[in-house]
């Protein structure tokens, strides 16, 4: 233990790289991970975080919400579907705004008919809307007080931000929920040929008694032109979150795979380096334990070290936006992060150790030690 | 030099491990970029296969197609610029379309394209109403000549009447018609979107020559209702094609940085195993730099057997991967551009042994470092 201690004092070169390299690595894997997380929250944030428990979309929308589109016809279907006790219209769709009167942006516009179906919830801030011209609006991307102009070719709807609802993005676009009407004035105002302004999906509260998943079965099979999907399915299952999460996982496997190899290497050359030295000591009576022990001290200094130095360089990055992306510090990822370097890299050290384990202290005699 | 070759020739177990690892990582950069380029391919072919220079969006869409709202008479003011030589308009509404053979819930999603100037590979004359030429990827999904697909909750039925490559737009198989077709589809599923007589969502312009004034003396002739794009700059405000491309880009880096350190560190663990094998070259005369070559040679060797393995097996996955499944192509630049990578990567990796070659004292061969 002495000796792995006075090694790193009189190396602190050496050392000090592989830690600012490990930190690096868990900093790029961190925020890699916070950029994960914030994108796939304000790509179905809102879905997620809506007041339905039930949302039923046409098959011909494939599970995206802008692509669904429920007909008259099947709108009255599902209300008359057994179980199911309350309906209501929500519709989406991008619009270009002008935020108190600045220069143009997107903004989704989410509007739904019955504040327990559809409204975004919890509300982080202010309250729903109440009177027409009002919206909520997803944190971070609006301030209470807000004048938001729909910028339309057949007029200019005006909405005042009056709530604000956390992690309400959908589409990583800013996203305001509104009333009905409010939605389908917005809709006229940028197309004025429209003929009907239908509904994007309908969403369902069934009667006391029936769970989410049995009014599903039942709506799916009692109208094939439904998808009912609970509000969780529907947000897990819109098209692209698996995209998403797939490929930020091919680049965590990648680091994954980085910092043990780094760190077994490293060990590896070091152990070589200093193979003559070790069998030295083996010859005057030090145990292979007592070296191994020193090694794997050495191993989670060095990961400890680089673990911890990348917390305290994610941690500050953590708390700003990237784009419409608001990040945040995730304490469970830094923990299973962690706990899974500080296992892969120890379990990287094996070739080390073996190397150490097959030292014979007869070598130091021969000089063969060396090699 | 001779020595490192002929190392490598009687000992290829010894760079066994240096191979695996880095046929896994050239095989990792080309699928990575492979995908890529079939992802970018899939998003923008229906803007690359346009034969006009310039599409014009109403300035309100923001670049959006679907957003986007040209009226007569704006289009008859873009008419009337000296740079436009011809104008076009085009609309696309995406819709879920019911293939024959196909469960009632299995639909293959579709953007119908409706066109007035042809774009590569379509007649000059748009098809009659209710038929369409369809993207080739649409062949794997069972559509042929002939078949008639149902477009939508309405079950507007488009006949396809042959066959368009590389034209899929957002990730999505195209189906290209008149803009009749387009507007009656649209009108039918979409009545929220429904548009008015002669109004499209964009203008293709044909210029007469690259002509760089073209687009603002358009946004000139139309009093700023429209914002007018090159196509390379309409492919880039696509969504999500720039934020695809940074990420796959930043992937593709890291790889290339985990392929520096593996030479590097494969590299380091060698020179020091041969350390007294070098001080025992280096007494009988060798040089450093003749060491060091024989070291960056083998590294170059193991990194083209490594690069070949990757290419053969790019080339099979794209020559097995059915259209319109995995979106993945191999071409000549992606695969020639990983190898240099890979050729650089291994360059820089093996620099970090050169430190350590010259080092070596050739009186350690008679002991001297002892």
């Amino acid at each position: 233990m002495f000796l792995a201690f006075r090694e790193i004092g009189r190396a602190k070169t050496r050392f000090g790289l592989l830690i600012a390299a490990i930190a690096l690595l868990v900093f790029l894997i961190l925020t890699q991970q916070a950029l994960q997380t914030g994108l796939i929250t304000s790509f179905i944030g809102a879905i997620e975080r809506q007041s339905a428990p039930v949302l039923v979309y046409s098959v011909d929308g494939e599970r995206t919400l802008q692509g669904s589109s429920i007909t008259p016809d099947l709108e009255a279907g599902i209300a008359r579907v057994p179980g199911v006790a309350h309906t209501g219209r929500i519709g989406q769709r991008t619009f270009t705004v002008a935020i108190d009167g600045r220069a143009q942006s997107d903004a989704a516009i989410i509007g739904y008919e019955h504040a327990d179906l559809g409204a975004p919830q919890p509300l982080s801030a202010g309250r729903l809307p109440a009177a027409p011209g009002e919206a909520v609006g997803s944190e971070g991307d609006f301030r209470i007080g807000q004048k938001v102009a729909v910028l339309g070719s057949a007029g200019r709807p005006d909405l005042t931000v009056v709530g604000l609802a956390r992690d309400a993005q959908i589409q990583v676009t800013p996203t305001l929920s509104v009333r009905w009407p409010d939605y389908v004035a917005a809709a006229r105002a940028t197309n004025p040929d429209a003929a009907a302004i239908l509904p994007n999906v309908i969403g369902v509260r069934p009667d006391a008694g029936i769970s989410d998943t049995q009014i599903t079965a039942r709506i799916n099979a009692a109208l094939p032109q439904a998808d009912a999907l609970t509000r969780s399915q529907a947000a897990a299952d819109t098209p692209g979150v698996t995209a998403v999460t797939s490929s930020f996982d091919v680049i965590f496997l990648l680091f994954a795979l980085v910092v043990p190899l780094v760190t077994g290497l490293f060990f590896l050359i070091i152990t070589l380096q200093k193979s003559r030295a070790l069998t030295l000591l083996r010859a005057i009576g030090a145990p292979s334990g007592v070296l191994v022990r020193a090694l794997l001290v050495q191993v989670l200094i060095i990961l400890g070290g680089g673990i911890l130095v990348g917390t305290l360089l994610y941690a500050p990055l953590s708390q700003t936006k990237v784009g419409s992306l608001s990040l945040r510090f995730d304490p469970a990822a830094v923990l299973t992060w962690a706990v899974l370097l500080l296992v892969l890299g120890v379990a990287s050290a094996f070739a080390a150790i073996a190397r150490v384990l097959r030292i014979d202290p007869v070598e130091a005699t021969t000089g063969e030690g060396g090699r | 030099m001779r020595l490192a070759i002929r190392e490598l020739w009687r000992r290829p177990g010894r760079f066994v491990v240096a191979t695996v690892i880095l046929t896994l990582i050239a095989l990792l950069l080309m699928f990575l970029g492979g995908l890529l380029d079939g992802l970018v391919a899939g998003s923008t072919g229906a803007l690359r296969a346009q034969r006009g220079q310039l599409i014009v969006f109403s300035t309100t869409a923001r670049n959006s197609l679907v957003r986007s709202r040209i009226t007569p008479e704006t289009r008859t003011q873009v008419d009337g610029v000296a740079g436009a030589v011809n104008v076009g308009g085009i609309g696309s509404v995406q819709l879920g379309s019911r293939v024959p053979g196909h469960g009632p819930r299995d639909l293959v999603p579709v953007v119908l394209m409706g066109y007035e100037l042809a774009p590569r590979g379509l007649p000059a004359t748009p098809p009659p109403a209710g038929e369409a030429f369809a993207d080739s990827s649409l062949e794997s999904q069972g559509v042929h000549r002939g078949t008639t697909v149902a477009l939508g909750p309405a079950r507007t039925p488009i006949t396809i009447i042959g066959f368009v490559d590389d034209t899929r737009y957002l990730g999505q198989a195209t189906l290209w018609g008149s803009l009749a077709t387009w507007r009656a589809t649209q009108s039918a599923n979409r009545p929220g979107e429904r548009v008015g007589p002669g109004v499209v969502q964009a203008l293709v312009v044909r210029s007469a020559a690259p002509h760089a004034a073209t687009p603002a003396a358009i946004d000139a002739a139309t009093s700023g209702a429209t914002t007018t794009l090159t196509i390379g700059q309409s492919i880039d405000a696509l969504p999500g094609v720039s934020q695809q491309q940074t990420v796959f880009d930043q992937i593709i880096g890291v790889t290339v940085v985990i392929a520096i350190v593996v030479v590097a560190l494969f590299f380091a663990l060698i020179t020091i195993e041969r350390t007294a094998l070098y001080g025992v070259l280096k007494a009988l005369g060798a040089s450093s730099s003749a060491l060091f070559w024989g070291v960056l040679v083998q590294a170059l060797i193991v990194t083209l057997i490594a690069s070949a393995i990757g290419v053969v097996a790019s080339l099979i996955v794209a020559a097995v991967i059915p259209p319109g499944t995995i979106p993945f192509v191999a071409t000549p630049l992606r695969l020639i551009s990983s190898i240099a990578f890979l050729v650089i990567a291994a360059v820089i990796g093996c620099a970090f042994s050169l430190r350590r070659v010259l080092r070596i004292d050739p009186a350690s061969a008679i002991g001297g470092g002892q």
